[in-house]
């Protein structure tokens, strides 16, 4: 049985170091590789650059945006032992072209991919996009530093 | 629970309920049509071959319980069966055409015969009632009941096209009124017996003419011995029409399905042996035999009522219950004829063998008012030419039911050597396993003895003969030429625009006005795409308990960027939808279906399941993407849609699949 109410927090996974902001208005996959570009010196030793590269290119045609507006484009390595997570926030914001939705933040997350963390793995999926909610993501789109992206998205 | 504002809402189309009624309540369908022959056929059966006539009505009873058997058996192997399903199966489109035209000339003769004897029933009423009261008026019984007949179809065919459907509930207050009545008459008569003594009927034939038919040409053909027994028999076998009735109402029985159609059965064979079969008995040892087989012979349980050990007045108050009783499972029996009628024949017009013609919808009601008005043109004619001759209408009306039982039991038989590996949860007693078959020793018999009945019957009674025979090649004419004329329509195919309405779909504002439908304490949503793919959906039917349980079955079709509420479905989505009913139709279990148009379906399967406060979500695999990112986006939904003050209740998530599943614990 895999539950959902594990205690994780997004302050675990969210700091001023990994939340970046993007200016102007790139495509969704440009937005990815940025993310994933910033996304490298985390898992430096674990996880090559292009093992990386191709396989949050490869999952991320499987991933959705949100109808909140919200993207969290996601993959699972077996060299990690925990979440690792880059933030970016796009002011001026893309346009999904599958959905027709406005993306405004998007969310890198990397997980363990080991069955007994599959549980965490759903409830970080349903933390984050309980918590980027339409409201939040107009705050963070107004902000200018990652500190204080960090800040507002983690509470502290 | 307020839809969340922020979010674009789904479109919902919603069907009705997809309920299961309990076997009284099918019993009480069944017996409407089955049981109301009682009212008539005892009189028939003693203008037709004379005092012997209680022992075959008996004889006939108990013949019931076998042909009820062979239903069960049929209908095991088919939840939407009858008639016509199985005839298909076993011979072809061309034998189940000849069968279902048969078929059809027996409902349509229900209406007729059960107006004109509820007529004859409340016209001797009236004439008791006026010359107890001293007023001289002399009128035909026959002539009223004709007039009162024609009233009563015309009433039902009003209701059916407006749509008003057989109620399982007035069924079951009709049918225990009815019984009251019955046990009343039961105890009444035994006591009359007591306090008078009896003597059993003399086994006895004695054939009118009328009743000889074209026998009387047939030098060989005596009506003594074996002969003559099943001449008799034949005479009284339309006491077992209503049977049909029985397969019609399976598909609406309650799980579990087959012990509730054996229950079912059970209860419609004791209530019609003691009804028709010892009712029929006692008004033979109570009312004299000229009496039986005159002043009564068109309404005989008022003679009984009449003839009971008591004071007058009490007599006659019964003899008027006995007359409502009677009328009103009478005309629960015309309402059946329209139904049962109306429903065969979309049965096979779905099967492409009626045209279109005859299925297009009432522009008000949604009905199939083409064929009601069909039905009951046909019927009012009938009571015109038959001028309230309730003989003449039972001696047709025995051919119908003969030979749709005659065709079933036949099918059966065929099938035991046909479809060997086909799921039979029971089978028709006495068989003999032969290698990979099961010989039905059992059904044979009863074949054989239904077609030696059903040749007696077509030298018998000319008049039905011929009415049957052409009846017969009408219908199975117009089943041949619009099955050539949709042959043809068929290559030249266009969308039909009235889809929907035929699903009897209804567009909802929102998914919170269909959540108040929702009255279980436990509640499952198992959201379905592909027709093929509903292993999940019968893992559920299997395991849930309808008692406690509503399984919430979700349609998403995805719609990118709409707006306006004006989607339709398409064929391929109208599958899906039938493939559900189909299977909740098997199990026999409470399925609410909904549609919605969204275009994320994991959105809108959050946004059910949270609006509707499911315990449990089940979904199928999905073999485009698998469990496991399934069951990410059903996470990000469901936290995308969670409101922080919504109260923590645990919701299960599954994804199964053939022997595995995966499980995750929204909350």
């Amino acid at each position: 049985m895999i539950k959902q109410s594990d205690g994780i927090g997004l302050s675990a996974i969210i700091s001023p170091e990994n939340v970046i902001f993007i200016s102007g208005s790139p495509s969704k996959e440009e937005a990815v590789r940025q993310l994933t570009e910033k996304m490298l010196p985390r898992v430096d030793g674990l996880i090559g650059r292009k093992a990386l590269f191709e396989r949050v290119a490869e999952v991320e045609k499987l991933n959705q945006v949100l109808e909140s507006g919200f993207y969290i484009p996601h993959a699972k390595f077996p060299q990690l032992d925990g979440f690792q997570a880059v933030l970016g926030i796009i002011p001026e914001g893309f346009t999904d072209q599958a959905t027709g939705l406005k993306v405004r933040a998007l969310i890198l997350l990397l997980s363990p991919h080991k069955p007994a963390f599959f549980q965490r793995h759903l409830n970080m999926l349903s933390l984050l996009s309980q918590t980027f909610q339409p409201e939040l993501i107009d705050k963070l789109a107004a902000l200018k530093e990652p500190a204080a992206a960090a800040a507002l998205v983690t509470g502290k | 629970m307020v839809p969340n504002p922020r979010f674009k809402q789904v479109f919902v189309l919603s069907t009705a309920m997809l309920s299961f009624i309990s076997f009284w309540k099918a019993a009480a369908i069944v017996l409407c049509d089955f049981g109301s022959s009682a009212y008539y056929s005892g009189g028939i059966a003693m203008r037709a071959y004379g005092p012997a006539f209680p022992w075959f009505v008996l004889g006939v009873m108990l013949f019931a319980g076998v042909m009820l058997a062979v239903y069960v058996e049929s209908c095991s192997m088919f939840v939407r069966g009858g008639v016509y399903v199985v005839v298909r199966h076993a011979m072809g489109k061309f034998v189940a055409k000849i069968a279902v035209s048969s078929l059809v000339f027996d409902y349509i003769l229900t209406g007729p015969i059960s107006a004109i004897s509820a007529g004859l029933y409340i016209s001797y009423l009236a004439k008791s009632l006026l010359e107890m009261a001293g007023v001289q008026f002399p009128f035909s019984p026959n002539i009223l009941a004709v007039v009162f007949g024609v009233a009563v179809i015309a009433y039902f065919w009003k209701e059916n096209i407006k749509g008003v459907k057989e109620s399982g509930d007035t069924n079951v207050r009709i049918v225990l009124f009815v019984a009251a009545i019955a046990v009343v008459l039961l105890a009444w008569s035994f006591f009359t017996i007591y306090v008078r003594g009896f003597t059993l009927p003399p086994f006895k034939l004695e054939f009118s003419e009328e009743a000889l038919g074209w026998s009387k040409h047939i030098s060989w053909l005596q009506p003594i011995g074996m002969i003559g027994i099943f001449m008799a028999f034949g005479h009284s076998i339309l006491a077992l029409s209503g049977l049909e009735s029985m397969a019609q109402v399976y598909r609406e029985i309650e799980d579990p399905k087959v012990p509730n159609l054996k229950r079912t059965a059970i209860i419609v064979f004791i209530f019609s042996v003691l009804f028709t079969g010892v009712l029929t008995f006692l008004s033979s040892l109570i009312i004299p035999a000229e009496l039986v087989a005159g002043e009564y012979s068109e309404n005989l349980l008022s003679g009984l009522a009449l003839h009971l050990h008591g004071p007058y007045l009490a007599r006659l108050a019964l003899q008027i219950l006995v007359v409502i009783s009677g009328g009103l499972i009478l005309m629960g029996a015309v309402n059946t004829s329209f139904v049962g009628a109306n429903g065969i024949l979309n049965r096979v017009a779905e099967d492409g063998i009626l045209h279109d013609w005859f299925r297009r919808l009432h522009p008000k009601y949604g009905t199939t008012s083409r064929i009601i008005t069909m039905v009951a043109a046909l019927q009012i004619v009938i009571i015109i030419l038959s001028r309230g001759n309730i003989f003449l209408l039972g001696q047709a009306y025995a051919f119908g039911v003969l030979w749709s039982l005659v065709f079933d039991t036949l099918s059966l038989v065929v099938l035991r050597f046909k479809e060997t590996e086909i799921e039979r949860e029971w089978m028709f007693p006495l068989n003999i396993r032969v290698k990979r078959y099961q010989v039905p020793v059992g059904l044979i018999s009863v074949l054989v003895v239904l077609l030696i009945t059903g040749v007696m019957n077509l030298i018998t009674k000319p008049t039905a003969t011929i009415a049957g025979l052409v009846f017969t090649a009408v219908f199975f004419t117009i089943f041949q030429v619009s099955e050539k004329m949709n042959e043809k329509k068929a290559q030249l195919y266009k969308p039909d625009e009235d889809k929907d309405e035929e699903l009897n779909l209804r567009r909802e504002a929102d998914i919170q006005t269909v959540v108040p439908e929702l009255t279980k304490a436990r509640r499952v949503l198992v959201p379905v795409r592909n027709p093929n793919n509903l292993h999940h959906l019968t893992e559920v039917l299997e395991t849930a308990d309808d008692e406690t349980t509503d399984i919430i079955v979700l349609s998403a079709k995805i719609a990118q960027g709409i707006q306006s509420g004006g989607e339709s479905m398409s064929d391929e989505d109208k599958e899906v939808f039938s493939a559900v009913v189909l299977l909740a139709e098997k199990y026999g279990k409470t399925v609410k279906p909904i549609f919605v148009f969204s275009n994320d379906p994991f959105f809108s399967m959050a946004q059910v399941a949270q609006a509707a406060g499911v315990d449990e979500i089940v979904m199928g695999v999905s073999g485009s993407t698998g469990a496991e990112v399934q069951m990410e986006r059903l996470a990000m939904a469901w936290g995308m849609l969670k409101k922080p003050d919504a109260p923590a209740k645990p919701v299960l998530a599954r994804v199964v699949w053939e022997g595995r599943q995966m499980t995750y614990q929204l909350s």
